[in-house]
């Protein structure tokens, strides 16, 4: 080991990030170098420095009250979306509300099929663009950076594509639920239009060809893979999205 | 029927495996927005969307992800602030002495308790004044006292680029440290 490659690693020896045999070359090397082992020193004193003497901000006494306050306030209005056994409530709240309850519960009542898939899909994606909700949770044109942010979120990895080169800026994603279920809610553009790509985790392994479809104005793609479910949708003509949707669909 | 019972139950999970994080949360937002109002205003933010999606939240860290959604609200609140037009460069001099936490400095002696004082101040100050992403994994790493997968979960980026963050971060701290003792010197 020199003290280039040394100096390249220092930080994550110290921090205990290596393994054993590269630990053993940096302990070898700092013994003999004692240009490197100040390095070291001078780290080893700096994070004492900042682990005894840096401010650490508490939250103040009055802040978790506050948060079981809205809290409590957000389960009352979140229910109509967020329960899935409540959904006939909804039909008092909104017409939107309203709609999603009533397709919520024609999809309760066959549990293990995934079809139909098409209409809550269209109640998610119309419920995301509802003023008060939230289209996009990380804002972002880079594939790099939603795709991570799904990690830790999710029990699967949504494939998020680049497609600018085809007239669909990405946007960036959201944490949403079709019929109940967790999904990923990836958003891309194509002129005025926002398209809404769902994918949630399929019921079965088995791969499902492409299919189009018009659902109350909107235009809707759906297809399965991987044991995933995808289900694009969006205002734009058909053959924009079924362009869209070929692209997403294809390895 | 999904009743009063399951959302005091959902309530009471909640409590147990993500509000016992309230402090790193407010930590980590108070460094990241450099702002105690912002601060309040992120974690609540932040509180409610992990509420949200407590159920569908599945990694093996509910800390790691509870900070991630911590960390999004804040950069969402710094782009509010931008769009406002509200200047996002850091004034050391108006932030610099206010809102430093309280010590118990009742087993001090009054020297240590200054040289503590000073300490913390500087630190504040030169933590404070970092790149927002040299900054971030500084405070994940030596005050969380976060593993580099944590850390690279919570921001979002591979473990390498933590590693060489924090390296950068680090470097920055200690220039700064060395400069401020030539000037006491000179």
């Amino acid at each position: 080991m020199n003290c280039t490659r040394l100096q390249q690693v220092l930080d994550a020896h110290i921090d205990g990030e290596l393994d054993a045999t590269t630990n053993r070359d940096i302990a070898g090397h700092l013994s003999e170098c004692s240009a490197c082992a100040a390095l070291r020193d001078e780290r080893i004193t700096l994070r004492h420095t900042l682990r005894t003497h840096a401010p650490y901000f508490k939250a103040p006494p009055a802040l978790a009250p506050a948060l079981r306050r809205a809290m409590a306030q957000s389960v009352a209005v979140a229910k109509p979306r967020s329960a899935g056994l409540s959904w006939f409530h909804a039909a008092a709240f909104a017409t939107v509300a309203a709609l999603a309850g009533l397709l919520g519960g024609y999809w309760l009542a066959q549990p293990l099929a995934d079809y139909p898939l098409r209409e809550p899909a269209v109640a998610s994606h119309v419920a995301a663009l509802a003023p008060t909700h939230e289209l996009i949770q990380v804002a972002s044109s880079d594939q790099h950076t939603v795709k991570p942010w799904f990690q830790g979120k999710l029990d699967f990895a949504p494939p998020v594509k680049d497609l600018s080169g085809d007239g669909f800026t990405l946007l960036g994603a959201r944490l949403d639920h079709v019929a109940d279920k967790p999904a990923a809610a990836v958003v891309y553009r194509i002129r005025k239009h926002v398209i809404n790509l769902f994918v949630w985790r399929a019921s079965e392994r088995a791969p499902d060809a492409l299919a189009t479809s018009s659902v109350r104005g909107f235009s809707v793609a759906t297809w399965a893979a991987d044991g995933l479910r995808f289900a694009a949708v969006s205002d734009v003509e058909a053959r924009d999205l079924a362009r869209f949707a070929q692209r997403v669909s294809s390895p | 029927m999904s009743g009063a019972g399951n959302d005091t139950h959902k309530l009471s999970r909640f409590e147990s495996v993500v509000l016992v994080h309230l402090d790193a949360a407010y930590n980590l937002a108070r460094w990241l927005t450099r702002d105690a109002s912002g601060a309040d205003d992120a974690v609540q933010d932040a509180c409610l969307r992990a509420y949200r999606f407590f159920d569908s939240q599945q990694g093996p860290s509910p800390k790691a992800w509870f900070m991630a959604v911590v960390r999004n609200a804040c950069l969402d609140w710094l782009k509010d602030q931008r769009v406002r037009g509200a200047d996002e460069s850091y004034d050391e001099h108006l932030h610099a002495a206010n809102n430093l936490p309280q010590f118990s400095s009742a087993l001090e002696l009054p020297e240590a308790a200054a040289a503590r004082t000073a300490e913390a101040r500087w630190l504040h100050e030169g933590l404070a004044a970092l790149p927002r992403e040299h900054r971030e994994v500084l405070i994940l790493r030596e005050l969380e006292e976060l593993s580099y997968k944590e850390i690279s979960e919570i921001v979002g980026v591979p473990m390498g680029t933590v590693m060489s963050r924090l390296s950068r971060g680090r470097d920055l701290l200690q220039q700064r440290l060395r400069q401020s003792r030539e000037r006491k010197r000179s």
